[in-house]
């Protein structure tokens, strides 16, 4: 048996439009950017017949007749019949399909008028739609919805939305104290502990996290040698204190961008561009440091493209991009503005061994095919031609600070959507621009435009406040939404680009060893410094030609799973499991995969079997002896709400079975105790033994593995 | 059979019916494959250090004529070399193809007509990590998904009880590292499964595989109740399909514990035929290869690692070494190729068997503890102009050596064979389509073969 997926799914997010007219953004130009610009695009080397579609005065010269389609070349031409003339050519995979050549049609008819990319125009301030919703993010949303004849979901559970915002906003789930409130569960309630959340510094702690995925932070240098960076974690824990005191993401941008070109640094601001320090860095002997110099370089460019401007710039280091109008020249003036930082080898205290030094630029040059070796016409530092030219004047010429203040700037059209668009993604489980590294022409269209724009104004009015935006955010009724699968909306939106509910999310790497660290007590909640090294499996460690492993002392191998060393060439395991990040390169956008070893993981990895006896313990100590009230403590521990009557019941029948069978196998059976052994009365063992095998189904649970 | 009717006959109890179709990856697969198919699964055997072709596949004798005189022409880098160096091994013709190969591979030339030697294989760069990275992901820099990764990408699992793509190797050491068999970019579920097999007890075998405080009832019965509460969830959800996919997983996971433990257990082969590939740590990971595969894993590659973690690095002591490493690995390699064959399994499995690249035809000097240069200890230096590679089964002609290098083994010179040609060959045999299997990540579709690559049909049977 196979089932293909259906086809209503591969239809994107933008495609979801009520609209008449075709519309040259929404409906054309994905068309062209994905099957006929890689030949008839902006790269002029590869370009075919002299003809390029990207730019309507040139379309129009022979190709399209606007208003005539049979007429026009281009109608002839996908439509042909002969196998030599038809276009795309048979050998291509990206052939057209019947509904592409009639929108084809449909918008010469209509006059074959073309738009900027939306994501280059500036940033609009759109109206918010009337609406009885106080939050403006729901206007926006329930107009959308209402066009397609839907309406959002009813509110979560209120168990449900607290879990879900404790673990968005921290990455810890909430203990069963924390939902005393639901006795006077209100509005105010919810943004009271929505206050408390953002002022918490666990806050800080989750959203770094967020952040140091784009910044590709390790610990180590990755390569051969993979060599330590004891200092790396200082950059971490400036990142934990820049989200924890709401460092404003203007400034945020430009101490990490050039923190040491600011007048009179701050130890904190050269801590702050450890950013792009974070990269991979090839230091073999043998190795052509001319060649490592270059690459590094390319990274920083690349990454500030991908994570500021949501731009895959790195395309134009070998050609003129084929989707984007970023050409080689552009991308090594682009590169110009990091050609002049070195090492500073005369290091006085830590932070300067993390820091950014400039030193005087070097002649930057094209490079040929991104051939570090091939030099091109040289360049001078500036920014892309497509956007919005810098204020300073070209002389003197500008460096990485202007760089940064140019990337900040209320014109910028890219900065304040993207940054948008990522906090978005964080809450709601995907962007609003589904490709959160790729605003160019080849990536999605926002599915609400308007929100977007709404969204990215009201960041750069409010000071560039994430907490604020955070809060207007969780505090919508689009956020607070059930998450509930609707049969009403498969068809029409079936990957809910409508927002008619709220996303499940399968919980991230780090907040599923931390919850279950948390949930068991066993949790050790020291925030910052160095870097802690977990227990390894035997076959991980000693790879490559790093240092041996040592395990870090007592209690510290219990502490949050962003304090755990990322070693380039010894990445742990059982995050990688559940898709955390390798640290090559800006990760964006995590995947979320769904796999038996991470079941696998869940029910025998050490962590979670430790989590399990703790979590056993804790039920033993803290409830009332009896095996009712156990239970339902250890069920309130792991999902903050009691059992139902059906539930405590299963668990109850499956407790005796254990129970039994626990004590029919004697001291082998005892055995799961593992270390808590020792802290466990004789007479209590065998009942310490039956709720650790309950502790482990439950928090191998969906419940357990989902935020709602 | 609709999602609903799926989970409510999943409720009946698994094992009733299969459920593969429910998995999103072999949706994918299906619309992937492009290319009638050949082979349904690869081997991968990979010499770490790299096999010297000129004492292996490509016989030489012009070496003698210019032994001793000094390599002309480019060279990656000056080499302390006292010139030339023939291979002192004898070449003899083998099988009905009269294909020559050196007297170190006595059972693979025994069955040299199984298998197409490529002699015209070359590569971008003579060092090893670029060089292994290459061979594995397609690109010399970290980290790219690995060729097995693309792979499971590609076509899915054969079997859903086990992990469709596993990587054996003797030692925990190797180097790069696991870079080398990555899923990178692409989902975690075309991830490999790591084993090392130093100690062939299957709970040392694979992380996580079973907990070994608890009996299989046990599990079962605790899994029976994860499901029951997973199962009542999604109900209260109306059936989402990512909690019923969930569900699967749990359940896969759960009987790869008792399937992976029967697949991963070579103490059921019979002696014979552990004696057949030898008992050494290359030559029980050949057999367990050999298992797996039967078993349905798509992609397994074995890593010929020892506590020297590229044993076929050379450098010195050449002949000494060689010959050794040769033994261990001919008779391994040989017997996994006659026993797929004589289990009708050859037919659709692609054996590769290659190094990151080949090693120079001249020598390297090495000196004594006098610091004097000792002959006795000439090695060779790597190499990546000219190297061998040999494949059988999945749809490869048997008995054909194709390509060659020049007089001297210096540069491949007729019909060049790139490292990206091999992939491309390899998934084209699997029903892959090297140029549309892509992933779109970054804003731009990847591909194994990046934007290089042709099919070498010549030898496709």
């Amino acid at each position: 048996m196979r089932i293909f997926i259906p086809l209503a799914l591969l239809i994107s997010c933008s495609a979801l439009a009520a609209e008449v007219r075709v519309e040259f953004n929404r409906d054309i130009r994905p068309i062209l950017a994905a099957k006929c610009y890689a030949c008839h695009g902006p790269d002029e080397d590869k370009r075919e017949a002299d003809l390029r579609l990207d730019v309507r005065a040139e379309a129009v010269k022979s190709a399209i007749k606007p208003g005539n389609p049979d007429a026009s070349e281009l109608w002839k031409r996908i439509t042909h019949t002969d196998s030599d003339n038809v276009m795309p050519p048979p050998s291509s995979p990206k052939q057209l399909t019947k509904a592409e050549r009639n929108l084809f049609r449909r918008w010469i008819v209509e006059g074959a008028e073309y738009q900027n990319h939306w994501a280059f125009e500036p940033i609009k301030h759109p109206a918010v739609p009337k609406s009885d919703s106080k939050n403006p993010i729901d206007a926006f949303i329930e107009a959308k919805l209402r066009t397609h004849g839907l309406k959002p979901a009813p509110a979560a559970d209120p168990i449900a939305l607290i879990r879900r915002v404790y673990l968005d906003l921290t990455g810890l789930p909430p203990v069963p104290a924390d939902l005393a409130v639901l006795s006077n569960w209100s509005d105010q309630t919810y943004e009271q502990i929505v206050d408390r959340l953002l002022a918490s510094p666990n806050f800080g702690e989750r959203w770094a996290r967020h952040w140091l995925d784009m910044a590709r932070y390790a610990d180590s240098n990755g390569f051969l040698g993979d060599g330590l960076r004891p200092n790396a974690y200082l950059y971490r824990d400036w990142v934990i204190q820049a989200f924890n005191t709401d460092l404003p993401y203007d400034q945020f941008t430009v101490q990490q961008i050039a923190g040491d070109l600011l007048p009179d640094p701050a130890l904190e601001e050269l801590t702050a561009t450890g950013f792009h320090r974070n990269a991979a860095l090839n230091t073999e002997a043998g190795v052509d440091k001319e060649e490592a110099r270059y690459q590094n370089i390319v990274d920083r460019v690349n990454t500030t493209g991908r994570v500021w401007m949501g731009l895959t710039v790195g395309c134009a280091q070998c050609h003129t991009h084929k989707y984007d109008p970023i050409t080689i020249r552009d991308f090594y003036s682009f590169y110009a503005f990091f050609d002049n930082t070195e090492d500073r080898s005369d290091a006085k205290n830590k932070a300067q061994t993390l820091a950014e030094v400039s030193k005087d630029r070097r002649q930057t040059y094209v490079h040929m095919a991104g051939d570090y070796t091939r030099r091109g016409p040289d360049v001078i530092p500036a920014s892309l031609s497509a956007l919005p030219p810098m204020t300073k004047p070209l002389l003197p010429e500008p460096n990485r600070l202007d760089l940064a203040r140019w990337l900040v700037s209320p014109q910028h059209p890219l900065t304040s959507r993207v940054a948008v668009n990522h906090i978005w993604s964080k809450l709601l489980g995907f962007g609003l621009v589904r490709t959160p590294d790729d605003f160019g022409t080849a990536g999605e269209s926002p599915s609400h435009p308007e929100l977007l724009d709404w969204l990215a104004t009201e960041f750069m009015r409010n000071g560039w406040s994430r907490k604020h935006l955070i809060k207007l955010m969780v505090m919508s009724a689009t956020y607070r939404q059930s998450s509930a699968h609707r049969e009403d909306i498969v068809e029409l939106d079936p990957l809910n680009c409508l927002l008619a509910r709220q996303n499940r999310i399968r919980l991230d790497a780090e907040i599923l060893r931390d919850s279950a660290l948390a949930v068991s007590g066993l949790l050790k909640r020291t925030i910052g410094g160095p870097s802690f090294r977990p227990p390894l499996p035997e076959d991980v460690f000693d790879v490559g030609r790093s240092s041996n492993w040592k395990v870090s002392p007592g209690d510290e191998i219990y502490r949050r799973s962003l304090y755990i060393i990322t070693l380039r060439s010894v990445l742990y395991p059982t995050l990688t499991t559940f898709d955390s990040p390798d640290a090559a390169d800006a990760c964006v956008r995590r995947e979320r995969s769904n796999t038996p070893l991470q079941a696998l993981a869940m029910m025998n990895d050490s962590v979670f079997v430790e989590a399990a006896q703790a979590l056993a313990l804790r039920a033993l100590r803290e409830a009332p002896p009896e095996v009712a009230k156990r239970l339902q403590l250890l069920f309130e521990l792991t999902f903050n709400r009691l059992p139902r009557a059906e539930e405590l019941q299963r668990l109850a029948v499956f407790h005796r079975e254990q129970k039994f069978r626990v004590k029919k196998d004697g001291a082998k059976a005892l055995q799961v105790l593992g270390n808590i052994s020792s802290s466990i009365a004789t007479s209590d063992q065998t009942e310490a033994a039956t709720l650790i095998a309950v502790a482990r189904v439950l928090m191998n649970l969906d419940e357990f593995i989902n935020r709602e | 059979m609709n999602r609903r009717d799926a989970l409510q006959r999943l409720s009946a109890g698994f094992g009733a019916i299969g459920l593969a179709g429910m998995l999103g990856s072999q949706a994918q697969a299906a619309v992937k494959q492009q290319v009638t198919p050949k082979a349904k699964r690869v081997i991968f055997l990979f010499m770490n250090g790299a096999p010297s072709h000129i004492d292996t596949f490509d016989p030489k004798p012009a070496l003698k004529k210019y032994e001793g005189q000094q390599p002309s022409g480019k060279l990656y880098k000056a080499p302390a070399t006292s010139g030339f160096m023939s291979s002192p091994l004898q070449f003899n013709r083998c099988g009905q193809s009269g294909i020559e190969v050196s007297e170190s591979l006595p059972r693979l030339g025994s069955i040299i007509d199984d298998c197409c030697v490529i002699r015209s294989m070359h590569t971008d760069v003579p060092n090893h990590e670029p060089a292994l990275l290459m061979m594995n992901t397609g690109n010399i820099q970290p980290i790219r998904p690995s060729l097995g990764s693309w792979v499971l990408y590609g076509l899915g699992s054969e079997n859903e009880n086990l992990p469709g793509f596993v990587v054996l190797r003797p030692t925990p050491n190797i180097v790069v590292g696991p870079a080398l068999w990555s899923n990178s970019f692409l989902p975690a579920e075309f991830q490999a499964t790591g084993v090392i097999t130093s100690d062939m007890n299957v709970d040392k075998l694979i992380a996580n595989v079973r907990n070994p405080l608890l009996s299989s009832t046990q599990q079962r019965r605790q899994v029976d109740l994860i499901q029951r509460f997973n199962q009542l969830h999604a109900a209260r959800r109306d059936n989402d399909s990512a909690l019923e996919s969930q569900i699967k997983s749990m359940e896969t996971a759960y009987r790869m514990q008792s399937a992976a433990s029967e697949a991963f257990d070579i103490s059921r082969e019979p002696p014979k035929m552990r004696e057949l590939y030898g008992d050494t740590p290359f030559g029980r990971s050949c057999l367990l290869a050999r298992r797996l595969a039967e078993s349905g894993v798509r992609y397994i590659s074995v890593y010929y690692t020892s506590n020297n973690n590229q044993p076929w690095d050379t450098h010195s002591d050449h002949y000494k070494r060689h010959p050794e490493l040769c033994a261990d690995s001919d008779r391994a390699s040989a017997a996994l190729i006659s026993d797929l064959k004589q289990r009708g399994l050859l037919d659709d499995t692609l054996v590769v068997w290659t190094g990151e690249f080949g090693r120079t035809p001249y020598s390297q000097e090495n000196k004594d503890k006098n610091k004097k240069i000792d002959p006795m200890k000439r090695g060779r230096d790597h190499h990546h102009t000219a190297f061998s590679t040999l494949l059988a089964g999945g749809g490869i002609k048997g008995g054909l050596a194709y390509g060659a290098s020049d007089e001297l083994g210096m540069n491949a010179v007729e019909k060049k064979v790139h490292v990206h040609d091999l992939h491309a060959t390899i998934l084209h045999q699997l029903g892959l389509d090297h140029e549309q299997l892509t992933y779109r990540y970054a804003g731009r579709d990847f591909r194994l073969t990046d934007v290089y690559g042709d099919v070498v049909t010549d030898i496709l049977a």
